[in-house]
């Protein structure tokens, strides 16, 4: 995941590397998803997520559709 | 505590201490275990993709959110300064070590500096956009690249 000062920058990028445009949110939202994802990485009862418990992470933060598929 | 979780605890405690990913023999030393016993945490470990090595190697390459090699993502916190292995691994090496910290990083299109301040848990710098090129269900395909 990398971050860009907005669309344009995005758009351009895919357009210069040829990488297809995958998913874009904003930075307001990744802070969330890392803070949810790591809070915990570090106590001895921490435990990988399944796909169905990531998968409802994602859905919580607004993350849907095809992209964010893990089935 | 299973072996592959005081590995784990062993491993993540030194890396955040020392800055730097621990080798086998310093995690199987901490622990009292053999080393052999340690390797064979250590590929488990990524196996079960909680970490990753260095391709043929034991040594750590990734424990996320850190990265034990240089990146893009420059991570500032009170624990003290680290690699994260992408954007969101650098707001998770924040996150993990207390919620105060700063992630440096530069806009791949236009190469500007892109500082993402994080103060009593919240992110104070919001312009911007995290992008990603990978679909979920692809992201441990190639773990490096995604």
């Amino acid at each position: 995941m990398l971050a860009f000062r907005s669309e344009a920058h995005v758009d351009r990028w895919c357009e210069q590397t040829g990488l297809a445009r995958g998913a874009a949110f904003p930075l307001e939202t990744a802070w969330p998803l890392a803070d949810l994802w790591y809070r915990d990485r570090l106590s001895p009862d921490w435990r990988r997520r399944t796909p169905a418990e990531a998968q409802a992470a994602f859905a919580d933060l607004g993350l849907t559709g095809k992209f964010w598929n893990l089935g | 505590v299973e072996l592959d979780d005081r590995v784990r605890m062993a491993l993540y405690e030194r890396f955040v201490e020392e800055g730097e990913a621990p080798g086998v023999g310093e995690v199987a030393d901490a622990l009292g275990i053999a080393a052999a016993d340690a390797e064979a945490a250590f590929r488990r470990l990524h196996e079960a993709h909680v970490i990753v090595l260095m391709p043929g190697t034991t040594q750590v390459w990734m424990a996320a959110p850190l990265s034990a090699v240089p990146t893009d993502f420059r991570v500032e916190t009170t624990r003290g300064e680290f690699w994260g292995n992408c954007v969101w691994d650098g707001l998770g090496v924040v996150s993990m070590l207390g919620g105060e910290g700063t992630v440096r990083t530069r806009c791949p299109d236009c190469g500007e500096p892109m500082a993402l301040r994080v103060e009593d848990g919240q992110l104070v710098e919001t312009d911007g956009l995290a992008h990603f090129a990978v679909p979920a269900n692809r992201w441990w395909d190639n773990i490096g690249f995604t």
